[in-house]
C-alpha cells in the first residue's frame, strides 16, 4: 500500500474495479489495493462514482493546486471512529491544563529536534554554536509559558533563529533569511512551504489509519474550517523530515535555480522540480530504521503512525506522550 | 514481497483473469502483471483468482521475490506500462 502522486492531466475513474487514469497518451490501470492514498497535482476530472469507490477502499485524496499549494483532502466516512476516544480529544482541547501541558510536549519535541538537526551540521561549522544555545534557552522556556499564545510565540522566535542559521548549512541562493509563505518568495521558501503541505498531508493519512479525529489540535487553534491534529503532529517532525531532506537536496545539487519559477509575485517549484522532490520525500518515508524500542524496522513514514498511537495512550490516560526524538 | 504473475487461461476467463490481476497488481503487458504487494494481498489475489479459473484447463502462475536485493529487470521493445507512485 502506497501514496501515488498524480502529475498527468486527464480523467481518473472508476473502471472494472480498479483506478484507471485516462490521459492524451492512453488510459493506464492503476491497482486499487495498492494505493493507500492518492496526491492530485495535475487537472483531474472525476466524478461521484469514483470518490464512493475510494471511500469503499479508504483512500483519502489530496489535491494541489497549480503552484503546489495544499487545496484540500476528500476525506472518506470515518471507518475507526471510537466514542470514547473522541470525547477524550475534546476534553484534552476544553480543559485548558491539560490543552497546554499537550501544546508544550508538541513544542518541546520540535525544539528538541531543531537543535538536533543543527548539532549535526555544528560539528563542521562553529558558528552554529550561538543559535543552538538560543534555541535550548527557549526550550527551557517552554515550561513557563502559561498561555497557548505565548507557546507560539515561543516557537516562532525558535525558528527565526533556526532559520537564521541556514546560511550555515546552505549555499547563498538558497539561505532563508526571512520565512515568507502566501507566497513563498525565495526558492528557499518555496521548499519550504511545499515540503510542510507534503508532511501535513502525509500525516493527515496515518490520522486517518488511526481513531483519532484529525479536526481537534491542540496547538493550533480547532476551528470551523479544517484539520489542525496533524499541524500540531507535523510540527514535531519538521526538522527531521522536512528541513533535513532540503539541506540533503540543495547540497546535493539535486535542485537549482532552473527548477523554480516566479509566477504572481512568488517563487514556486516547477513540474521537474516538485517531481524531484516528492521523489526524494517518497524515498525517505519508505526508507526503514531499527526501532530502539520495538526492535524491528520501522520505515519513516510508520513512524508517524507510532507517533499517533502514542498520542491516543496520552488521551486514554495510558502513558503520558512522549515526542518523537531525533537521534544523530 | 515483489510478485510476477503470468496466466494462460481459456479465452472465456482472459477477462475476468486480467479485471481481477488488475486491481492488484500493474499490468505490463499480455497476460503479464507484477508489483510489490504484501503477504495479505498476495494471499487475497490468488483466493480471488482461484475463484474464476478452472483448474483442468486454465494455468496461473506467481514468481514471488522475496528480496528485491539481486533482482533485476531488462526490457527489449516497446514497454506499455511500468508499475510506479509517480504519474
Amino acid at each position: 500500500m502506497k501514496p501515488i502522486y498524480i502529475f498527468s492531466s486527464g480523467r481518473l475513474t472508476r473502471r472494472q474495479h480498479t483506478l484507471f487514469l485516462e490521459t492524451e497518451e492512453g488510459k493506464r490501470p492503476i491497482p486499487i489495493q495498492q494505493v493507500s492514498e492518492i496526491y492530485a497535482f495535475g487537472e483531474l476530472e472525476l466524478n461521484k462514482r469514483l470518490l464512493e469507490f475510494l471511500t469503499q477502499h479508504r483512500v483519502p485524496m489530496h489535491f494541489f493546486n497549480r503552484y503546489g499549494y495544499y487545496v484540500g483532502t476528500y476525506y472518506p466516512r470515518e471507518f475507526l471512529s471510537s466514542g470514547h476516544l473522541t470525547l477524550k480529544q475534546a476534553e484534552h482541547y476544553l480543559n485548558p491544563q491539560l490543552r497546554l501541558d499537550l501544546a508544550r510536549r508538541f513544542v518541546r519535541g520540535a525544539l528538541w529536534n531543531l537543535v538536533r538537526v543543527l548539532a549535526y551540521y555544528a560539528r563542521r561549522d562553529a558558528e552554529l554554536e550561538a543559535p543552538i544555545r538560543t534555541i535550548e534557552d527557549l526550550q527551557e522556556a517552554v515550561m513557563e509559558t502559561n498561555s497557548i499564545p505565548e507557546l507560539m510565540a515561543l516557537e516562532g522566535n525558535a525558528r527565526e533563529v533556526y532559520y537564521h542559521a541556514w546560511e550555515h548549512i546552505l549555499p547563498d541562493s538558497f539561505t532563508l533569511t526571512t520565512r515568507t509563505r502566501r507566497p513563498p518568495t525565495t526558492p528557499a521558501n518555496a521548499l519550504v512551504s511545499f515540503l510542510n503541505s507534503l508532511l501535513y498531508t502525509a500525516t493527515l493519512a496515518q490520522i486517518y489509519q488511526t481513531h483519532l479525529d484529525p479536526r481537534i489540535g491542540y496547538l493550533h487553534e480547532t476551528n470551523y474550517r479544517r484539520h489542525t491534529l496533524n499541524l500540531d503532529v507535523a510540527e514535531v517532525f519538521k526538522p527531521t523530515y522536512v528541513d533535513r531532506l532540503i539541506f540533503r537536496l540543495v547540497n546535493r545539487k539535486q535542485l537549482s535555480q532552473k527548477h523554480f519559477l516566479k509566477e504572481g509575485g512568488g517563487v514556486f517549484l516547477n513540474d521537474a522540480g516538485r517531481k524531484t522532490v516528492l521523489k526524494e520525500w517518497e524515498d525517505f518515508l519508505q526508507s526503514t530504521y531499527k526501532h530502539p524500542k520495538l526492535g524491528r524496522h520501522v520505515s519513516w513514514r510508520t513512524t508517524l503512525r507510532l507517533e499517533l498511537y502514542k498520542l491516543e495512550k496520552h488521551l486514554l490516560g495510558d502513558r503520558p506522550y512522549e515526542p518523537f526524538k531525533h537521534r544523530g | 514481497m515483489y510478485v510476477i504473475m503470468a496466466y494462460d487461461v481459456n479465452v472465456e476467463r482472459v477477462v475476468k483473469v486480467l479485471h481481477t490481476g488488475r486491481r492488484y497488481l500493474t499490468w505490463v503487458q499480455n497476460s503479464v502483471l507484477e508489483g510489490e504487494l504484501t503477504p495479505a494481498l498476495f494471499e487475497r489475489l490468488k483466493a480471488d483468482i482461484a475463484k474464476i479459473i478452472d483448474p483442468n484447463q486454465d494455468a496461473v502462475r506467481f514468481y514471488v521475490i522475496k528480496r528485491t536485493a539481486c533482482f533485476e529487470k531488462e526490457f527489449l521493445g516497446h514497454s506499455k506500462n511500468e508499475p510506479g507512485q509517480i504519474l
